[in-house]
């Protein structure tokens, strides 16, 4: 991976994919996997496909400006300042967890993604001891982390058939 | 075009398998860091202090009574497994031994003129944190 | 590879570390006061502030008790004057304060009474109808004359705090609790419960009312937060005459008797750290009892803006004030009928 150039070309593929991630954020809020699964906090994460991508076909520093908008923009959209902190702390966990995963080579597109997906529960427990002040919500921790398996695994997946798909193109230059 | 080479391995291997294997293993260190002391206190613990000195930690179901003398004062006291009373005492209030039979966390006996105490410590419960009267 | 899955787990396990260290839970038991006191902290620094309070309540007894000839409150008695510090005299000013209010239902003039019938001590007797008629004169608030940290009392009249001691007590273990970092915490001072923060579970503290005919059975539970409650109840200490009777240990100051109420128990809900809450429930507790349902009911009802209450009555009833609606839990099975009072 080269450093992205900041080109035209290449913010506005930043601003598509934080559409993309914002459009994907709705949609898991539209359905949500809480009513199958009774814990707080549970999602599938289908935004963290878009941070894969982008971390993986642009690199880290695009990858955390559209994490960034991303959390900027939809807790703007959803009008709550909390909500705020736990996605933000959520998708940094799991950035700076995925950077990392990225640079074992012989990790593939489900391990990062499994580690990615566990680190952003991590990061929102983190948020909600900070909100409530207490650490009682640490319970929730291990069916969280089992569950992380579930959806790591499962936008491991999706992230797998993309990059598939676009095995011959290439996005920045 | 060529393929970007950043791009990942796309099948799951072995070393997928230690990434999620290091998840059970945190799931299950923080399930048990967190569960174990709960599950551990779930018995009910009879607890008795003289002069403000702890001199008895036992299981309520393991307890069979004992004496204990605080303050020129000596409490007979006696459990059957489910419940802890003072069945003799010494002292002038005899308010140890009118308090009767203690059978839940949370509840104790107090002697004033021997300053013993004997309280049932538990587990999470339904009961109240402190009780006034 | 292997580098980076140990820097991961170093990464993770520091980060779930630091978001852990679970509140620590500190308690002392203390007998002081004659009574059993028992203090709970949750937080940072909980031993340090337990250690605090049961100082500043030993030091406090050693000011206030009547029974402690070095006392404040035992050389005023016996001198007919003194000198206060600070503390002693507000607090004297305070016991002036609520007689006044709870027009002298709570009178701390009641000493000369309480001795004569030997109520705090381990031989209780009845007097005779003359030997509580030449006392009763001595009871009354006039006969306190406080200027700034000057009291002196008129000839035979004498104080006690006990009714308002342990009160006081409370209020300055909330003022070392407010001050603290901790998150939670309890003082439980015969009879006299302050509440602070939350539990380590972040809930609000379970407070139950004991049910003054059944040992160990509870009246009601509520749940609170920076509150006090204090309870008051002939239950509570009493003996039983050569001829049967049961006198209580709440002496009704107008009388000289030991109060004969419509009430089992009465228990007073103040809020806040600040402000004396602790001795004002205290002292509203004992005077409510004295005056009975209808006249505590009407006591309410005029400073109804100051305190909530649970009464617990002869028949069977539980009133509780709709202040405490949202907090108040009944005792499933208990026998009480639960009844709100209207504002």
């Amino acid at each position: 991976m080269t450093d992205m150039k900041w080109t035209t070309k290449n913010i506005a593929l930043c601003a598509v994919l934080t559409a993309l991630a914002l459009g994907l954020s709705t949609l898991e809020n539209m359905f949500p996997v809480s009513l199958a699964v009774p814990l707080p906090g549970v999602k599938l994460g289908l935004a963290n496909i878009v941070t894969v991508f982008a971390l993986y076909e642009l690199g880290a520093v695009p990858a955390l400006v559209i994490l960034f908008a991303r959390c900027g923009l939809g807790s703007l959209f959803a009008g709550n300042v909390s909500a705020l902190l736990f996605s933000m702390l959520g998708g940094l966990c799991a950035m700076l967890v995925m950077i990392g995963l990225k640079h074992c080579r012989k990790l593939s597109i489900y391990g990062v993604s499994i580690g990615g997906a566990a680190a952003h529960n991590i990061g929102q427990m983190a948020a909600a001891i900070i909100t409530l002040g207490n650490t009682m919500v640490l319970g929730y921790l291990p069916f969280l982390l089992a569950v992380s398996l579930i959806t790591g695994t499962l936008t491991g997946f999706v992230a797998a058939l993309l990059f598939r798909a676009m095995a011959h193109v290439t996005l920045s230059h | 075009m060529s393929t970007n080479p950043s791009r990942p391995e796309l099948k799951w291997n072995r070393y997928d398998a230690i990434v999620a294997t290091l998840v059970v293993l945190l799931a299950v260190a923080v399930a048990l860091w967190f569960y174990l002391p709960k599950l551990q206190s779930g018995e009910t613990t009879v607890v008795i202090s003289a002069g403000g000195q702890e001199t008895e930690r036992v299981r309520l179901s393991d307890f069979s009574g004992t004496t204990v003398t605080c303050n020129g004062y000596t409490l007979q006291i006696d459990a059957d497994g489910d419940g802890v009373w003072v069945s003799h005492s010494d002292c002038p209030t005899q308010d140890c031994v009118h308090t009767g039979h203690i059978t839940r966390a949370g509840q104790s006996i107090v002697c004033l003129p021997a300053q013993i105490i004997i309280h049932l410590e538990g587990a999470a419960n339904d009961g109240p944190d402190v009780i006034v009267g | 590879m292997k580098r980076w899955i140990c820097l991961l787990l170093a990464a993770v396990l520091s980060l779930s570390l630091t978001a852990c260290g679970a509140p620590k839970t500190e308690t002392l038991d203390i007998f002081a006061m004659d009574t059993y006191m028992s203090l709970v902290a949750v937080g940072d620094g909980a031993f340090d502030v337990l250690q605090r309070s049961s100082n500043e309540i030993n030091t406090l007894e050693q000011k206030l008790s009547r029974t402690i000839e070095t006392s404040d409150v035992a050389r005023l008695n016996a001198n007919g004057s003194a000198v206060l510090d600070e503390g002693t005299a507000e607090l004297l000013r305070r016991a002036l304060r609520y007689s006044e209010e709870t027009g002298g239902a709570f009178d701390m003039t009641i000493a000369p009474l309480v001795e004569l019938w030997g109520i705090t001590t381990e031989h209780p007797r009845v007097p005779t109808r003359e030997e509580i008629d030449a006392l009763l004169p001595l009871v009354g608030t006039e006969h306190v004359h406080l200027d700034g940290l000057n009291v002196s009392l008129d000839e035979g009249c004498t104080i006690d705090l006990g009714g308002i001691a342990k009160g006081y007590a409370s209020d300055c273990v909330a003022a070392l609790f407010a001050a603290s970092d901790l998150t939670g915490g309890f003082a439980s001072l015969g009879g006299n419960v302050y509440v602070h923060g939350v539990t380590a579970d972040g809930q609000p503290w379970k407070v139950a009312i004991q049910d003054p005919q059944k040992t160990g059975a509870y009246a009601c539970t509520l749940h609170l937060s920076g509150a006090f409650v204090v309870t008051s109840g002939g239950y509570q200490r009493n003996f039983t005459g050569p001829d049967g009777t049961v006198y209580q240990h709440i002496i009704d100051p107008a009388t000289g008797y030991p109060a004969v109420s419509d009430l089992l128990s009465v228990s007073v809900i103040t809020y806040g750290a600040a402000d004396g809450q602790g001795t004002r429930a205290d002292a509203y507790s004992t005077a409510l009892y004295v005056m009975g349902e209808e006249a505590a009911v009407d006591f309410w009802r005029q400073n109804s803006a100051a305190f909530d209450m649970v009464l617990v009555t002869a028949d069977g009833r539980v009133l509780y004030t709709p202040g405490l609606k949202d907090c108040f839990d009944e005792t499933e099975g208990s026998g009480y009928v639960y009844q709100p009072l209207a504002a």
